[in-house]
């Protein structure tokens, strides 16, 4: 790509991220609501700003599917024929599709990705022909297969090989085969069908062309074109025996029609089409408003993108300009100028203004992760065959850019988790009095300086004894300590390392990394995970996030001449002593604290800060911090007070420091390190 | 590393000195040079570690750079300086006891530390002379060295 271009690329990701996005949650809202044609425009506007730009940067795959997406989309708009699923699940792989092809090219590769089968799809359904869903077939009966037509374009020749077989005898037949999901030698299983379709007949063609299918350019199915004297049964017997051949299709070739879709499309089209316009007929009276909803989100939308790592300078240009107004100040009252002392007052009003603004711009909604959920539990749901209703609450919810681009992952373990152990099957729901469609809960809110993020089911909930079982079974606890917990320390075994609880291994969660991952995510951020169940009503899983990882709320406390940051959030109280009330046990310095034997740590010693004063001070004060349930007594000289600090990292050189988690910098201009809390444990 | 610095036929250094001694660091990996500020202290690092400073917002470790060469130390004084460069995007602080110039070097004025022969070549990546003048030049990867040995 040359230089121009590269220019652009940033750009181009982005918003073609961002249409995806839109298309992602717009066909949701399409399938839950088929004749809105408001949500129908969104759609197809935004699947033809892809296919603008993809074209403009080159992209002719990407322009390909999304220009074959606007044909069928322009029919579902005209109302020639409705949206169903599986109409919706084509589209819903294009978008897929797209999204794989975005990353691919975001990664730095050229443009790469087989979308002939899609594309196909898509002529079929704009053609008027059913849309043939791999995915749909799990719903339909065995036999309904017998009634697959090929998407397969058949030349002259091809017809003509066909009708000389019949005249001997053989048949012609349209042949779909889907692998299983996850098959990881593809080609290898395509070499095993061809040898078996050999012995069988000859296959006359196949889509994509047997080079493509032993490269394994080809998703999970391909079709196929045999003539064989076979009956049907039996090639489909033979077919279905080779491992991992997750479904075969298979109908007798019918080449006399000629075009095959054209008589499909005569007969289906004019019913459907009526019914289209009585949808559309009955909807009318709503449009004013649904327009009215869009046309405030466009406006509400106005944004500018920039990038972090601007906003990061800004932020440390705006901390600058608070360390040279307080040197301003200071010449002021050296030098005695009143006036500068007063222009310096007004300023500190707008410096502090402008910085709670910048820390504001890097606040993000966290709408902006939860937007990809629904789209995610959709495709559970029907994957798992189960019906669950996604709430989702608190999406304005604010939380620093950083924090926002790391708790994606965690949260789609929840909710994995959530909906496939804990909502139980449509059946079992019915059978134990449920509501039928099992409901999960995203919430976030803000509590004080935290930000709650909760996942709720009304599953089946998370049984301490089983729980119990199967830690002592892993060897992750002994058989007296899992008597002795309660039932909540129980359930909170499932974030050990090592635990997963999944009877039988699935391919959604359950694959050996567990809630360990989310626990040990979550903390990284700082930030604290729990679980709270009922057996049989469900359970709950709350994280408690800080509201950003860069301005902590600290107690500054001196140590001889040196000034440190200790995290608030790790502070219990601070308490002053008598030098006398330090007593040893087992040579080590601890006190008695409301009945709690609390270990002390010199800071001045634990950090080796060089001594200024030989005297020892008779009060001594203790800043008592914890990290868990471990508690330790921290004694520093002077407590200075609570400020807000901007953490800064010590670098590459100083990473690992023991004891120093970071440093800030005060408003004087110098640097505060900030204590590890853990360290002095 | 010498032949990096010295991939054109001429390189400008900035030359600072040392106790009596003079050094130098190709200007490319200076970004700039300030006056002596407030360096905190950082526990548990090696003692030529100076500690950490704040340049504009953003901290930067400190090496004193006499400690790291073992040369003998004496107070900082007016004339003393931080040199900030800049490696592997590593902005580090160098203290010297005083910046003089900003000269040119050319190749053939350069002698490998091998020839030169001295303790601790590593850290300097070669001995430029002009006009009897000796310029220490410094190898600063291995000056700042990630891999402390203090």
């Amino acid at each position: 790509m040359d230089m121009d271009m590269n220019q652009y690329m940033a750009m181009f990701l982005e918003e073609a991220r961002e249409h995806l996005q839109t298309l992602n949650s717009s066909l949701l809202d399409l399938e839950n609501d088929p004749a809105n044609l408001s949500v129908l425009d969104e759609i197809f506007r935004s699947a033809h700003t892809i296919k603008g730009m993809s074209a403009t940067m080159g992209f002719t795959v990407m322009a390909e599917l999304t220009h074959e997406m606007e044909n069928v989309l322009d029919l579902l708009r005209k109302g020639v024929f409705p949206a169903d699923h599986a109409i919706l699940d084509v589209l819903f792989r294009c978008v897929d599709t797209l999204e794989q092809l975005v990353e691919h090219v975001s990664s730095g590769n050229a443009e790469a990705g087989d979308i002939s089968e899609l594309v196909k799809r898509l002529k079929a359904i704009a053609a008027g022909e059913k849309a043939p869903v791999a995915s749909a077939a799990a719903d339909e009966p065995p036999a309904a297969a017998d009634a697959f037509v090929s998407g397969m374009a058949l030349n002259d020749t091809d017809r003509a090989v066909v009708q000389a077989a019949q005249e001997q005898g053989m048949k012609g037949y349209d042949i779909r085969i889907s692998l299983r999901e996850g098959c990881v030698l593809k080609s290898a299983r395509v070499y095993m069908i061809m040898t078996v379709l050999d012995d069988l007949g000859e296959v006359l063609k196949s889509v994509p062309p047997t080079e493509e299918l032993e490269q394994e350019k080809f998703d999970l199915s391909f079709e196929l074109l045999l003539v064989s004297d076979r009956e049907q049964d039996e090639i489909r017997k033979r077919l279905a025996d080779i491992s991992e051949v997750e479904k075969v299709e298979i109908s007798p070739c019918r080449v006399e029609e000629g075009e095959k879709p054209q008589p499909v499309f005569t007969e289906a089209a004019a019913p459907v089409q009526a019914v289209g316009s009585r949808v559309l007929a009955e909807k009318k009276p709503d449009q004013p408003a649904a327009a009215a909803a869009a046309e405030k989100k466009l406006r509400g939308g106005q944004s500018v993108r920039v990038d972090i790592e601007k906003l990061d300078a800004l932020l440390n240009l705006v901390g600058e300009l608070v360390i040279n107004k307080t040197r301003l100040e200071q010449i002021g009252l050296t030098h005695r100028l009143t006036d500068l002392v007063e222009t310096i007052e007004q300023m500190d009003r707008v410096t502090t203004d402008l910085q709670s603004v910048v820390m504001k711009v890097r606040m993000v909604p966290v709408g902006q992760v939860f937007n990809r959920f629904p789209r995610m539990v959709r495709d559970l749901a029907r994957e798992l065959n189960k019906e669950i209703n996604l709430v989702i609450e608190g999406e304005e919810t604010e939380l620093d850019r950083t924090v926002i681009d790391e708790i994606g992952d965690p949260l789609v373990h929840l909710l994995r988790n959530s909906i496939d152990h804990g909502i139980e099957s449509t059946e079992v729901r019915k059978a134990r009095g449920k509501n039928p469609i099992g409901e999960v809960r995203l919430t976030a809110a803000h509590e004080g300086n935290n930000v709650v993020i909760e996942v709720t089911d009304d599953g089946k909930g998370i049984d301490p004894d089983v729980i119990r079982r199967k830690a002592v079974e892993k060897g992750l606890i002994t058989a007296q300590e899992a008597e002795k917990m309660d039932a909540n320390e129980a359930v909170r075994l499932v974030f050990l390392p090592g635990f997963s609880t999944a009877e039988v291994l699935t391919d959604i969660s359950g694959r050996g990394v567990g809630m360990d991952v989310v626990k040990t995510k979550i903390e990284s951020l700082g930030g604290m995970v729990d679980v709270e169940t009922k057996l049989g009503f469900g359970s709950k899983f709350k994280i408690r996030l800080p509201l950003t990882l860069a301005i902590i709320q600290a107690l500054l406390v001196k140590v001889m001449g040196e000034t440190y940051a200790i995290p608030l959030g790790s502070i219990d109280s601070t308490i002053s002593l008598q030098a006398g009330d330090i007593k040893t046990v087992q040579n080590k310095e601890v006190i008695l604290l409301r009945g709690q034997i609390i270990p002390i740590v010199r800071l001045a010693r634990e950090l080796n800060v060089p001594q200024t004063t030989k005297e020892q001070p008779e009060e001594l004060f203790v800043v008592i911090v914890h990290v868990g349930d471990q508690k330790a007594g921290v004694i520093v000289d002077t407590l200075i007070g609570q400020q807000e600090i901007v953490i800064k990292s010590l670098g590459k050189l100083l990473a690992g420091n023991k004891s120093i988690a970071g440093a800030t910098i005060l408003g004087n201009g110098q640097v505060a390190l900030i204590l590890d809390v853990g360290s002095l444990m | 590393m010498a032949e990096m610095v010295f991939g054109e036929q001429e390189q400008q250094f900035v030359v600072f000195k040392l106790a009596s001694e003079e050094y130098a660091v190709s200007i490319l990996q200076v970004q700039e040079i300030k006056r002596m500020t407030d360096i905190t202290r950082v526990p548990h690092t090696p003692d030529y570690l100076q500690g950490v400073m704040n340049l504009r917002g953003s901290v930067l470790p400190v090496i004193d750079l006499k400690k790291r060469l073992n040369l003998p130390e004496n107070d900082y004084t007016d004339d003393t300086r931080i040199v900030i460069v800049k490696t592997d995007e590593t902005a580090v602080g160098l203290i010297v006891d005083a910046v003089s110039e900003v000269t040119s070097v050319r190749k053939d004025q350069v002698e490998l530390p091998q020839a030169v022969g001295t303790g601790g070549a590593d850290y300097i990546s070669g001995v430029g002379k002009l006009d009897g003048r000796l310029l220490i030049l410094l190898n600063l990867e291995a000056i700042i060295g990630l891999q402390s040995e203090g």
